[in-house]
C-alpha cells in the first residue's frame, strides 16, 4: 500500500514538473512558431500578414497575454489553409494559450504530491485527517483561477466570484458576533468603511492624490502603504474603533446593543462626510486611483486567510468561551469567564475582518464613498447570515455565493420585459429581481430559519455519512 | 432680541413640528416593544409606504377621500406585516423576529423601489395645512403650527383609551407580562393586532405631517425618521407613551438647533451619539421601568 502511495506521489510531482516547465518555457517558443507556420516566407509577400506578424512580436515584447491571443487569433485567421498549422504548432498554440491554468495545475499537482507524501509518511501509516480537506481546498482555488483564465475576468461569473469572496469575509465576520458570541451588532456598514477609507486614503498613488483631491489641495496624506500593509491597517483602524465603541456599548443589552450600533454606523457615516475632514477623507467626494486587483484569486486568498483564522479563533478556547456566552450568558459568567473581556475580543476580531472586507470591496468597486456603505448593507450581510445559518461558518461563505450571484446574476433576466412567443408577461420590469429576492429571502427566514447549515458545519464526514448506505460504511469501500 | 427670534425661530418651529412627527411615528416602536419585546425595523417603511399611497391615491381621487383610504390601507398593511412576518415567530428568539422584521424592511423598500421605478415623487399639496403662515416675523407653513397641537390630541386620546377601555387594560396586562395575560384568557393575538393598527395609524397621520414638509418622497426616505423616532422611544424609555412624545420632540428640537448652528452633516450623528450616551448613562430612557434579570 505505501509503495503505491509513494509511486503516486511521484507520478504527480512528474506531471507537475513536465507542466510547469512546459508552460514557462512556453513564451520563448512562440516566436518559432510563427517562422515554422511560415516556411514559404509567406508573410513577407503579403503586407496585412506582416502587419499581422508585427503585431504578434509587439504583444510579446510588451507581454500582454490577451494581447498575444487576440493578435495571434487574427494570424492564424490570415492563412488560406489553417491545416497548415501542423500538430506540434498547435500544441506549442495550446500551451501558450492556457500557461497560467498549466502552472496552476502544476503548482497545485506539487501540492498534491507533497501532500500525498506527508499523508504516506504519517506514523500510524494512514492518511492524516488534515490533508484530504486542505487538498480539496487546494484544488478549489486551482479551479477557480483556471476558471478565470477560461472565461476571461470580465465575466459575470468572475464578477460573482470576487464579489461573493469578499461578502463572504464580511457574512463570516459578522457571524462571529452574531451567531457565535450571541451579541446583535448591526454596526458592520459603519466598520467596512472605516476599513475601505483606511485602504484608500493610505494607498492612493502619490501622483495621483492632486487630482482626487482636487477640493482639498491634495490632501494631508502624501504617501502610500503597499497594498498589503494598507488592507492590515484598514483591519487595524476598523478594529480601534471597535475597541473604543465596545467600551460603553457591549454592556449593553440584545437589541439595545442593535441599535446603539446602527446609530454607530450612522455616525461614522456621517463623519467620514463632513467637510472638515475633506483633507483626509476627501469629503462626501469619491477616493478613487488606489491599487485594484484584477485576478479573482486576490480576493479569494484574502478572504480565506481570514475566514481560516476566524475558524482557528472559533475553535480555541476563546471559541468556546464565546459560545457558552451565546448559549448562557449568567451560566458562564458562573463557570469563570469575563464576559466583557470576551465580548470585546469578540467583537474587536469581528470588526478588524469587517475592516479588511471594506478594504477589499473598494478595491473590487475602484472607487469608494461613505454614503454608499447604510444601514441596507449591514442588513444584506445579516440577511447572508442568517440563509447560510446563524453559527455556521461554511453555511455563510455558500450563503454569500448563493446571495451574491442570485442578486447580481441569476435574477437578472426579472429585469428585463420577456415575452413568450407573443405573449408579453406581466410585472417584469426594473426592479422586480429584487422585489422576488427579497420574498425569497422572508421564506427562507420565516420557513427555513435555521438557514442552509442551522450551526453545523460542512464537512467531508457528514458528506460520506450521508452518501453511504450504512452507518460507517464508507471506511471499508 | 426681535432680530435673534426672528433668525432662530424657524428652527424652534421646524423642531416642534419634526419632533411631533416623531412622536407619531415613535408611538408606534414603543407600544409594540412595549408588548413584544421587538424592535419594528419595518415600521420607517410603513411610514414611507404610507407617503406612496397617498401620493398615488391624490392622483385619481379627491382629497376628502385619499385621506382616510391612505389611513386605512396603511393600517391594513400593518396588520398584514404582523400576521404574516411576526405571528408564526412567537415561540421563536427574539433574535429571529427582529431578522424578520429587517427582511420585511427591506422587502418593502425594494416594493416601493420597483412601483415607483427608484425615481422621487411629488408629494401632493394638502390645502391649508401646507400653506404659509407668518409668526413673529417668521414665516413657516400651517402644517408646522398643526402638527403640536395634532400629535399632542391623538396622544391624549391613545392615553385614554389604554387607561379606561377593556382593550387598553388588556394592552397594559399584556406588556407588564405576556405570559401571565396569556393564562389569565387575554386573546393576546387580538391585543397585538390592536397595537400594530393604532402604530401604523399614528405613523400614517406622521407621514401626512412628516411630507407635507418636504416636497419629495423616496423609497429611503422613511428610514432615517424611522431610525431617529426609535432613538426617542428609548430616549425616553421604551414603553412608555408620554415618554416617546417628550424624547421625541426633545430630538426634533434639539436636530433643528444643530442645524441652526451650521452642522447640518452631523444633525443625524447627533441623535445617535444622544442615544448612545442615554444608554450608558440610564439605559431605562427618561420614563422607562427598570427590568431585572432573573436567573
Amino acid at each position: 500500500m505505501k509503495t503505491v502511495k509513494i509511486i503516486l506521489a511521484a507520478l504527480l510531482i512528474l506531471c507537475a514538473a513536465v507542466l510547469v516547465i512546459a508552460a514557462e518555457s512556453s513564451k520563448d517558443k512562440l516566436p518559432g512558431l510563427l517562422e515554422r507556420m511560415d516556411a514559404q516566407g509567406a508573410a513577407a509577400q503579403d503586407t496585412k500578414m506582416q502587419k499581422a506578424k508585427d503585431r504578434v512580436l509587439d504583444a510579446l515584447a510588451e507581454g500582454s497575454r490577451e494581447k498575444v491571443l487576440r493578435s495571434l487569433e487574427r494570424y492564424l485567421d490570415g492563412w488560406p489553409d489553417r491545416l497548415d498549422t501542423g500538430g506540434t504548432v498547435a500544441r506549442e498554440l495550446f500551451v501558450y494559450r492556457n500557461r497560467p491554468s498549466l502552472t496552476a495545475a502544476g503548482l497545485f499537482l506539487l501540492l498534491a504530491g507533497a501532500l500525498l507524501l506527508g499523508a504516506v509518511f504519517d506514523r500510524t501509516g494512514k492518511i492524516r485527517k488534515a490533508a484530504l480537506p486542505a487538498l480539496l481546498i487546494g484544488l478549489l482555488y486551482a479551479g477557480v483561477y483556471i476558471l478565470e483564465s477560461v472565461v476571461g475576468s470580465g465575466t459575470m461569473l468572475i464578477t460573482v466570484l470576487k464579489k461573493g469572496a469578499i461578502y463572504a469575509l464580511v457574512a463570516v465576520a459578522m457571524n462571529l458576533l452574531n451567531g457565535f458570541t450571541g451579541l446583535f451588532s448591526l454596526g458592520q456598514a459603519g466598520f467596512m468603511l472605516i476599513g475601505a477609507y483606511t485602504f484608500a486614503i493610505f494607498t492612493i498613488e502619490t501622483q495621483s492624490r492632486a487630482q482626487v483631491y482636487q477640493y482639498y489641495d491634495g490632501g494631508l496624506v502624501q504617501f502610500a502603504l503597499p497594498t498589503l500593509a494598507a488592507l492590515a491597517l484598514a483591519g487595524a483602524a476598523a478594529a480601534f474603533f471597535a475597541f473604543l465603541i465596545g467600551l460603553p456599548v457591549l454592556r449593553l443589552k440584545s437589541d439595545y446593543l442593535a441599535i446603539a450600533t446602527l446609530g454607530f454606523a450612522e455616525i461614522i457615516r456621517a463623519v467620514f462626510q463632513y467637510d472638515g475632514l475633506g483633507p483626509i477623507t476627501n469629503g462626501s467626494n469619491l477616493l478613487r486611483k488606489y491599487p485594484t486587483f484584477d485576478t479573482v484569486l486576490f480576493p479569494f486568498l484574502v478572504a480565506g486567510a481570514c475566514v481560516a483564522f476566524i475558524a482557528l479563533v472559533i475553535h480555541s478556547t476563546y471559541g468556546r468561551s464565546f459560545k457558552a456566552i451565546r448559549d448562557d450568558e449568567v451560566a458562564a459568567e458562573a463557570m469563570g469567564i469575563n464576559l466583557f473581556r470576551h465580548k470585546q475580543l469578540a467583537f474587536v476580531i469581528s470588526s478588524f475582518f469587517a475592516g479588511v472586507g471594506g478594504a477589499l470591496l473598494a478595491m473590487y468597486q475602484t472607487t469608494v464613498q461613505a454614503a454608499a456603505f447604510t444601514s441596507a448593507m449591514t442588513y444584506e450581510i445579516l440577511l447572508i447570515v442568517v440563509i447560510g445559518g446563524m453559527g455556521s461558518l461554511t453555511g455563510s461563505v455558500m450563503a454569500s455565493f448563493l446571495f451574491i450571484a442570485a442578486s447580481e446574476w441569476w435574477l437578472r433576466f426579472l429585469d428585463n420585459e420577456q415575452a413568450i412567443g407573443s405573449f408579453q408577461l406581466p410585472l417584469m420590469r426594473s426592479g422586480f429581481r429584487m422585489v422576488v429576492f427579497s420574498v425569497i429571502i422572508m421564506a427562507v427566514v420565516l420557513f427555513y430559519r435555521r438557514g442552509i447549515m442551522g450551526d453545523k458545519e460542512l464537512s467531508l464526514k457528514r458528506i460520506a455519512r450521508r452518501l453511504s448506505p450504512r452507518k460507517g460504511g464508507g471506511a471499508n469501500g | 432680541m426681535s432680530d435673534f427670534i426672528r433668525a432662530n425661530l424657524p428652527y424652534l418651529l421646524a423642531g416642534i413640528s419634526v419632533g411631533g412627527q416623531y412622536a407619531l411615528i415613535a408611538i408606534g416602536y414603543t407600544m409594540v416593544y412595549g408588548i413584544l419585546r421587538l424592535i419594528n425595523f419595518a415600521h420607517g417603511d410603513i411610514f414611507t409606504v404610507a407617503a406612496y399611497l397617498m401620493v398615488y391615491m391624490n392622483a385619481t381621487m379627491p382629497l376628502y377621500i385619499s385621506l382616510p383610504l391612505t389611513a386605512v390601507i396603511t393600517v391594513l398593511l400593518g396588520f398584514a406585516v404582523e400576521r404574516v412576518a411576526y405571528k408564526p415567530l412567537r415561540d421563536a428568539p427574539r433574535m429571529s423576529i427582529m431578522i424578520s422584521a429587517i427582511g420585511v424592511s427591506y422587502l418593502l423598500q425594494n416594493l416601493m423601489w420597483y412601483v415607483t421605478g427608484g425615481l422621487a415623487k411629488q408629494y401632493p399639496v394638502i390645502p391649508w395645512i401646507s400653506s404659509s403662515v407668518t409668526l413673529l416675523g417668521a414665516t413657516t407653513k400651517m402644517v408646522t403650527l398643526v402638527t403640536p397641537v395634532l400629535t399632542l390630541v391623538l396622544v391624549l386620546l391613545l392615553t385614554q383609551l389604554i387607561r379606561h377601555t377593556k382593550i387598553g387594560m388588556a394592552m397594559r396586562a399584556v406588556s407588564k407580562d405576556f405570559e401571565t395575560s396569556k393564562l389569565m384568557g387575554i386573546k393576546i393575538n387580538g391585543v397585538i393586532s390592536v397595537t400594530f393598527v393604532i402604530g401604523s395609524f399614528l405613523a400614517a397621520v406622521g407621514s401626512m405631517l412628516y411630507f407635507s414638509n418636504y416636497t419629495a418622497v423616496t423609497p429611503t426616505a422613511g428610514a432615517m425618521p424611522g431610525l431617529k423616532a426609535f432613538v426617542a422611544a428609548v430616549f425616553g424609555g421604551i414603553g412608555s407613551i408620554p415618554g416617546a412624545v417628550i424624547g421625541a420632540f426633545i430630538i426634533g428640537i434639539a436636530e433643528n438647533i444643530i442645524k441652526a448652528m451650521g452642522l447640518t452633516t452631523f444633525s443625524d450623528a447627533f441623535t445617535f451619539a444622544l442615544l448612545i450616551i442615554i444608554l450608558i448613562f440610564k439605559p431605562t430612557g427618561l420614563f422607562g421601568e427598570a427590568v431585572h434579570e432573573k436567573v
